[in-house]
């Protein structure tokens, strides 16, 4: 579905896009996941055609993709990070406008922009202008534009942005549901809870290259560090605290803020260990938590840093 | 795809409330407080007929050639609306109401009656002063030289050593100029519907410009339908504000309202396509646009006699070339010879350069536009 060879995008001096390669399939939903300035954006307007990019290839539907190529621009939805509708025209009339730029006959088009209303929940506001709708409601509106006339396949920039968690819902349950309805598509975002909620297969991007691609548990298997233990314990002495250091399986241990927490390696289970340590030694403990590796632990190891940074 | 594009622009266009205030509600509102303060200015310095009373007693009605003489000057266009009375106390109470400004008693030598000075009164009095000067003349003759009584009609006719001719169709007026200034002023506010549409089609100066330009469809209709349909409301703004101060406030325009409207057109194309080209060919953000719009859109008005009566005349005189290219000077001077020329050679002359004007800034912005891959957004 897309194909994207050796990209290069740079603004000046700075290296926006260094030699990224993409391959999207048919049916997936794929994620790209990076910091703010990771590049995602950027590698979206380049496979668009919309920026111009020094070298490289981009091809989507097998054709390469140039501003004039309009057979595959019919097939092409696309939600902008930034709300692009007319403040001027009420919901139906902007869903409407931008439909009818894919879908001139205006018969054809008015069920597609009924069920479009419908599949974001805006029915109720289908006469409100932008300006009168919730940040929610206006992200709505904003992917009811990008896919009424039911694209094969659709650019999500992050959607999400600034927006309440029912509404974040709403939109992730509709994302995976025009997937199942049959379009392929490509979510960007920096939220890794999103991402690992639907993507099926996701790219994880830090300055301008594709640093990791795979499924989650891929990603995940990439690394070192597996599940992450925490433990509330009242007072726990260096003694206890180095034996449990010394468990194997167990990459780092520390005690802070009468919170025990404990990184095991990829693929071992240490909490019997860590517990069994813990009585045996007299040490009374309260609630334990256990946590699988997220994709910011597959980002802050491949990279040194946070995701969230 | 035109309905939409089109369609969809007006009803944009009609609920963007800054552009319509600028563009609609703005130029009423001028035009209105030009009409309230020079609405008197051209019939200022007209003669207006003023009432005056004769009584009509025993010398009035003997005196045949003081009646001839003060009839001759008298209704709708001559100095005096009369008013009959029956004896002196009824012109007494008249005067006093304020309904006369004076009266005339018959007599060898009548008399005037006033309570009060002004324009009326001497008027009235140099009357009365030339009839008796003339009537003594004719005595006097007929006394001294009967043979002459012959001559006299031809001795006593005023004569006139200059003749007065209008070189325009209409009286001359210090006003309508400007009205003229107003509309261009309306038609370079055109510019904001040029503006929006540049700016929504460019993806890298909007995220509307960002989607509409990812869309299937062709980059020339949607420039040109946008346009349309912004050029559509910019005629009917400026149609609205003719029409208002022509029917509804009654100031003359002149007849020809084909070429009234096709004037309106051009101007508005001017305007239009001077904001898209002023948007498409600058990197500045909207608001910055917006101010280089309004800034040389003032400053061409300011030129072309909105603020400064007489300030065209000047520049025509002493920069013709900046005269010739600015754009409101010339939409202001093809309505003003519309409208006092009585020959059309002038008034195509500007109507051509508006429209040449239009489609040069048209050309400029659609090699600018063609543009759809931008190095950043």
């Amino acid at each position: 579905m897309i194909q994207v060879n050796n990209l290069v995008k740079r603004y000046g001096d700075l290296v926006a896009l260094d030699h990224f390669n993409l391959e999207v399939r048919e049916g997936e939903i794929f994620g790209l996941l990076g910091p703010n300035g990771s590049g995602k954006t950027t590698a979206i307007n380049c496979m668009l055609s919309l920026l111009k990019f020094s070298k490289g290839e981009v091809k989507l539907f097998g054709e390469p993709m140039r501003p004039g190529n309009y057979s595959s621009k019919r097939r092409i939805g696309i939600v902008m990070q930034n709300v692009a509708v007319f403040n001027e025209l009420t919901v139906i009339e902007n869903i409407d406008y931008f439909c009818g730029l894919y879908v001139p006959d205006k018969n054809e088009r008015r069920p597609l922009v009924e069920e479009a209303i419908a599949f974001t929940g805006l029915h109720d506001f289908r006469k409100f202008l932008p300006k009168k709708l919730s940040g929610g409601l206006l992200r709505r509106l904003n992917i009811a534009c990008g896919i009424a006339h039911k694209p094969d396949l659709i650019f999500l920039d992050e959607p999400t942005v600034a927006v309440d968690p029912q509404s974040r819902n709403h939109i992730l349950e509709g994302i995976v549901n025009l997937n199942r309805n049959g379009a392929t598509i490509v979510y960007t975002s920096h939220y890794m809870e999103e991402v690992e909620q639907i993507c099926t297969r996701i790219m994880i991007m830090d300055k301008g290259k594709a640093v990791a691609t795979g499924t989650k548990e891929e990603l995940k298997a990439m690394i070192r560090a597996g599940e992450k233990l925490t433990v509330e314990i009242f007072d726990l002495s260096d003694t206890v605290l180095n034996e449990i250091k010394s468990l194997s399986g167990l990459i780092e241990a520390e005690y802070d803020n009468q919170l025990l927490t404990a990184r095991c390696v990829n693929e071992s289970y240490c909490l019997s260990a860590v517990l069994d340590t813990l009585r045996r030694n007299n040490v009374g403990f309260g609630r334990v938590f256990s946590e699988p590796p997220t994709l910011n632990d597959v980002f802050l190891e491949i990279t040194g840093k946070d995701l969230k940074d | 795809m035109f309905r939409n594009i089109y369609g969809k622009r007006i009803l944009f266009s009609l609920r963007d409330r800054s552009t319509m205030i600028w563009t609609l509600i703005f130029p009423l509102v001028l035009g209105t407080l030009f009409f309230a303060v020079f609405g008197g200015i051209d019939t200022s310095g007209l003669l207006e007929t003023s009432p005056l009373g004769v009584v009509n007693d025993e010398a009035f009605r003997q005196d045949e050639a003081f009646k001839v003489a003060l009839e001759s000057v008298s209704g709708e266009d001559g100095l005096f609306e009369l008013h009959i009375f029956e004896n002196t106390s009824d012109a007494d109470s008249a005067l006093e109401n304020g309904d006369i400004t004076g009266y005339v008693i018959a007599g060898d030598i009548p008399t005037l009656i006033i309570t009060s000075d002004g324009i009326s009164q001497t008027i009235a009095k140099s009357f009365l002063d030339r009839f008796i000067q003339t009537r003594s003349s004719i005595i006097h003759v007929i006394a001294t030289n009967p043979a002459a009584a012959a001559d006299l009609p031809a001795l006593l006719a005023p004569v006139t050593f200059t003749e007065e001719i209008t070189l325009s169709n209409n009286p001359p007026s210090n006003v309508l100029n400007y009205f003229y200034a107003l509309f261009a002023m309306v038609s370079m506010y055109g510019g904001f519907q040029g503006l929006n549409t540049v700016v929504y089609l460019q993806a890298n100066m909007s995220a509307l410009g960002a989607r509409r330009t990812v869309s299937p469809a062709k980059r020339w209709k949607l420039v040109l339908y946008d346009l349309l349909g912004g050029l559509t409301i910019q005629f009917a703004c400026l149609v609205i504000l003719v029409a208002y101060l022509s029917l509804v406030l009654g100031i003359d325009f002149g007849s020809q309202v084909g070429l009234i409207l096709l004037t309106c057109l051009a101007g508005s194309m001017l305007g239009v396509s001077f904001g898209a080209m002023v948007s498409v060919s600058s990197k500045f953000k909207e608001n910055a646009k917006v101010a280089i719009l309004i800034s040389v859109s003032m400053l061409s008005v300011f030129l072309s006699g909105l603020m400064v009566g007489g300030i065209n005349y000047i520049i025509a005189q002493r920069a013709p070339i900046v005269a010739w290219i600015n754009p409101a000077a010339r939409i202001t001077d093809a309505f003003y010879s519309l409208y006092f020329y009585d020959t059309y050679g002038h008034f195509f002359l500007n109507i051509g350069i508006v429209f040449g004007m239009s489609v040069i800034m048209f050309i400029i912005t659609a090699v600018f536009l063609r543009r759809q891959r931008y190095e950043s957004i």
